[in-house]
């Protein structure tokens, strides 16, 4: 039965909270818990749903009608948002209970998870390890077999990265085709919704009930939602698949190469063919710098709403700015308030066309290059990361290589395009996840879904989980 | 690429309406500089005849509606998280006549 149900959705929620509460202390994944009693009793208006029964778990950007929301961030620490956001609408009418809100990098901006107000999550493989970010604590809880399915957010590769360290499926879908509509914004041009699943067929039942036009996010698409789960098709004979070569030679480690190198083979034995794609090096480069700027600049403006005086922690002070400024100041994190300022910069007037409109011009030749790259291909592909997830204290990247410009943040490519991009493991290197990303055309879900149930068959990871051992 | 000194961060906060530490600043000053040798990438790329792009898609998908009332939340619900309220009003600090 997909999602993983047995024939007792009281049991069913049941254990996803016993397993999240005996996991929390290790994995630190949980915000706020959600009482399932009156979603259950409501259930029966919603028999013929398709996640009838399924207990899911929602980043805590996701605004939920009478449950505290707090973005990971003290300032919205005690914020209690009075109404749904669309997609937690679609996801109860589809008959999901909600079990719990899950911790993120600070206001989403982050890639690690260490950023959350409430302190890192862990890895459920390793849990000296981190879950990778911002969605780190859905993807930490879909991964330790505690619930089938949850809902992350995406504005660089914040689904699908932590789904590469975790060992899930990572959805990030074309950009408009899941409503934004009460997801607390990072970056409007950016963000996405997402989420994560153990197997593709679930993944697309998911978007199914996800999908659509919502007259409340005017950047929602007024495209039909397609059957995307109907007619999986697991054949890869005739499928065409490019490599990121650019990513292929800026990985250096040997054993994720190695790893990589089988897929690929097992790939062109199912009957796929594969094809090198080789994108202009330049801008793969100035990805990162074009991606920072731009997140950036569209988060400073997003969130200076987050002054203690509507809502919100406030901090006494004796005059309004006095206020705003104790408010900002407290409950904003370091890291955030640093973020703001390099947001802040690129958007003074003297900058603004050197800075913020350079990275809009780039952003587009960056995303030329990416269609035509697709044009000849159904998806193309790439290791998601270059190595398993980081040690907490690991800063051994430089940030000034090809490794981590290029092999380490090209999944931003998929915001920048808006393209449908699905991460999903395909085996273990010492024991943690490694995980392959797959991106096609825009809108090209069902052809994408159709592939990756092909390629999923081929992994031996459909359906992974990974038992806690604290 | 012009440098930002400790005066610029100061300003720049003071605009954000936050302070920050001696510390914080000495941070910014050091990520400014690598952020300032990946800015030399983008700067390398040549957009002279490029138009910015400032969403994914160019499809129009946000239309006039008819002006009739919809989704509204009621006063009650939209003052439930105020820090400080008075009747339908958000309490805040003095701001005018603050000696009266």
């Amino acid at each position: 039965m997909s999602f993983n149900r047995s024939s007792s959705i009281e049991a069913d929620i049941a254990k996803a909270i016993a397993s999240m509460k005996r996991d929390q202390e290790a994995l630190n994944a949980v915000v706020t818990w959600v009482d399932p009693a009156p979603q259950l009793e409501d259930l029966a208006k919603h028999k013929d749903g398709l996640m009838q029964g399924v207990p899911i778990v929602l980043k805590d950007n996701v605004s939920t009608k009478g449950i505290r929301t707090t973005a990971s961030s003290k300032i919205l620490d005690n914020y209690v948002p009075v109404y749904d956001a669309t997609i937690v609408r679609k996801l109860r009418d589809a008959g999901a209970i909600v079990v719990a809100k899950s911790s993120m990098d600070e206001l989403a901006m982050g890639g690690t998870n260490l950023t959350a107000y409430t302190g890192p999550v862990h890895n459920p493989y390793d849990i000296q390890r981190m879950s990778g970010g911002s969605s780190g604590g859905s993807a930490a809880l879909v991964a330790s077999g505690a619930v089938p399915f949850a809902i992350g957010s995406d504005t660089g590769d914040s689904v699908r990265k932590p789904a590469a360290f975790c060992g899930v499926i990572g959805v990030k879908p074309t950009y408009g085709r899941i409503s934004r509509y009460g997801i607390i914004p990072y970056s409007s041009s950016l963000d996405h919704v997402g989420y994560f699943t153990r197997t593709i067929e679930d993944a697309a039942i998911a978007l199914e009930v996800l999908a659509g036009r919502d007259e409340k996010d005017m950047t929602s698409s007024t495209r039909p939602v397609e059957r995307y789960s109907e007619g999986l098709n697991q054949d890869l004979h005739g499928k065409k698949i490019g490599i990121l070569k650019n990513v292929v030679d800026a990985n250096h480690n040997e054993k994720t190469k190695a790893l990589f190198d089988d897929h690929v083979k097992s790939l062109e034995a199912a009957g796929a063919e594969v094809v090198p794609i080789t994108m202009n090096e330049d801008l793969l480069m100035a990805i990162l710098p074009t991606y920072y700027l731009i997140a950036n600049c569209e988060a400073t403006a997003n969130h200076s709403n987050l002054d203690g005086v509507r809502f919100g922690v406030r901090e006494p002070g004796k005059t309004l700015e006095e206020l705003m400024v104790n408010s900002r100041t407290q409950g904003l994190s370091s890291f955030i308030r640093k973020r703001f300022v390099i947001g802040s910069y690129g958007l003074l007037d003297e900058n603004q066309e050197r800075l913020f409109r350079k990275a809009q011009r780039v952003r587009r030749l960056i995303v030329e290059d990416f269609a035509k790259a697709l044009a000849s291909v159904d998806a193309i592909m790439a290791l998601a990361s270059s190595d398993i997830a980081p040690k907490l204290d690991d800063h051994s990247l430089d940030n000034l290589s090809n490794t981590y410009l290029i092999a380490e943040n090209f999944m931003v490519l998929g915001n920048f395009s808006g393209y449908p991009s699905v991460t999903l493991p395909i085996g273990l290197v010492d024991g943690c996840p490694i995980g392959v990303n797959y991106t096609a055309k825009p809108f090209r879900e069902k052809e994408l879904f159709s592939l990756l149930s092909g390629v999923e068959s081929l992994t031996g990871c459909k359906g992974m989980v990974k038992e806690v051992n604290a | 690429m012009s440098e930002l000194n400790r005066q610029d961060i100061r300003k720049l906060a003071k605009n954000l309406m936050f302070d920050l530490s001696d510390d914080e600043i000495s941070d910014i000053q050091s990520e400014f500089e690598v952020l300032m040798k990946q800015l030399a990438l983008l700067e390398a790329i040549d957009t002279e005849t490029i138009e910015p792009m400032v969403t994914p898609f160019e499809t129009p998908t946000h239309f006039l509606r008819e002006d009739e009332v919809d989704a509204v939340i009621p006063v009650e619900e939209a003052l439930l998280n105020a820090p400080k309220r008075d009747g339908n009003y958000f309490v805040i600090p003095k701001v005018v006549n603050d000696e009266l």
